[in-house]
């Protein structure tokens, strides 16, 4: 288990990179497909999750759809154009932050 | 190979009632939750197929944490208030471009001249009425809401902002500017307090009408649009 605390900064990015690679998804698909990556090292709560989605949803980043699976209705959230430009910002700025931590955590090493 | 076991109609309308029970009484949020809840208790059915369902339940809930449900839906409703702004807001764009624009001078010319005139006293009225018209529309849109939301059997969270939600806020404006009239106004106002109070009082008309006003006899085509599921369910 890692520090979820360092983690906390970051769930926006991680659910919109992952909307970035797939055309849809679901809440709990969402909390799943994380712990799968990262083989159960990052868990994302389910009291961080849907705030994290209704926040981007309001903010038009995301779009909803609703279908009907399994005798009840499912969610699914997608990527809305803004969200797909938002997308790339984000990592940007979330790959220099990796660098620049990364140059104080361990100043020898580059990621060059 | 592991059995899929799938909840059965019957548990799933026992998850909705579940998530009322648990302080969730808005349609579209109990979806979203009774989806999540089913979705873990299949999860934890492949690892103990034995296990009962109230058993799966209790397990799933706890992931939510000692607040429940409470933190989840706190923030969605925050959610929901940002997006019924912006929706006021584009509504009231178009009273400051043509052709509404004339009737929003128009407002704005009257107030200015009345505070001129009259001071505080046209002031005063104006906040009254205003006061007044707002609190009659909130008590017949409460009236309608509830015999919407009796008439659905379901209540939806943009809905109870639509017809009941902001107009506290504006109250609560209504009662700020009540004081600052009375602290900071000279009896008489000169050119500068009568060009900012008479745009004040234009806004705060502006922002009573579209809420108690336009957005409600908008509410049906807004919930279409923001709720897929509304269609669905409602036909």
């Amino acid at each position: 288990m890692g520090n979820q605390k360092l983690y906390k900064g970051s769930l926006q990015t991680i659910i919109l990179k992952l909307l970035a690679a797939t055309d849809k998804m679901y809440g709990y698909e969402i909390t799943q497909k994380v712990k799968e990556l990262t083989k159960g090292e990052l868990t994302i709560t389910e009291g961080a999750l849907y705030p994290a989605l209704h926040k981007l949803e309001a903010e038009g980043l995301l779009d909803v759809e609703v279908a009907k699976v399994d005798n009840r209705l499912r969610k699914y959230y997608k990527l809305t154009e803004n969200g797909t430009k938002e997308t790339v910002s984000r990592l940007a700025e979330m790959e220099d932050f990796l660098r620049t931590m990364q140059t104080i955590v361990n100043p020898n090493f580059s990621l060059e | 190979m592991k059995k899929d076991i799938k909840l059965t109609p019957e548990q799933i309308q026992e998850l909705y009632k579940f998530t009322r029970q648990h302080f969730v009484e808005h349609y579209d949020m109990q979806t979203e939750l009774v989806d999540h809840l089913a979705n873990d208790i299949e999860q934890i059915w492949q690892e103990k197929p034995t296990l009962s369902f109230e058993d799966a339940k209790k397990i799933s809930f706890k992931k939510f944490g000692v607040f429940g449900f409470m933190d989840v839906y706190g923030a969605r409703q925050g959610a929901l208030q940002k997006k019924y702004m912006k929706i006021l807001w584009q509504h009231a764009k178009a009273w400051f471009r043509l052709p509404k624009i004339i009737a929003t001078f128009a407002f704005y010319y009257f107030f200015f001249r009345g505070l001129i005139e009259y001071g505080d006293t046209f002031a005063l009225s104006i906040i009254g009425v205003v006061v007044v018209f707002g609190l009659v529309k909130h008590i017949l849109l409460l009236r309608k809401v509830k015999k919407r939301q009796k008439l659905s059997g379901k209540k939806w969270l943009l809905e109870d902002i639509i017809f009941k939600g902001l107009f506290l806020g504006g109250g609560m404006i209504g009662i700020n500017l009540f004081n600052i009239i009375n602290i900071s106004s000279p009896d008489v106002y000169n050119i500068f307090w009568a060009v900012f109070y008479a745009a004040i009082f234009t806004i705060m008309v502006v922002y009573v009408y579209i809420s108690v006003e336009v957005l409600p006899k908008k509410a049906e085509e807004l919930l279409i649009e923001y709720y897929p599921e509304y269609s669905l369910i409602s036909t």
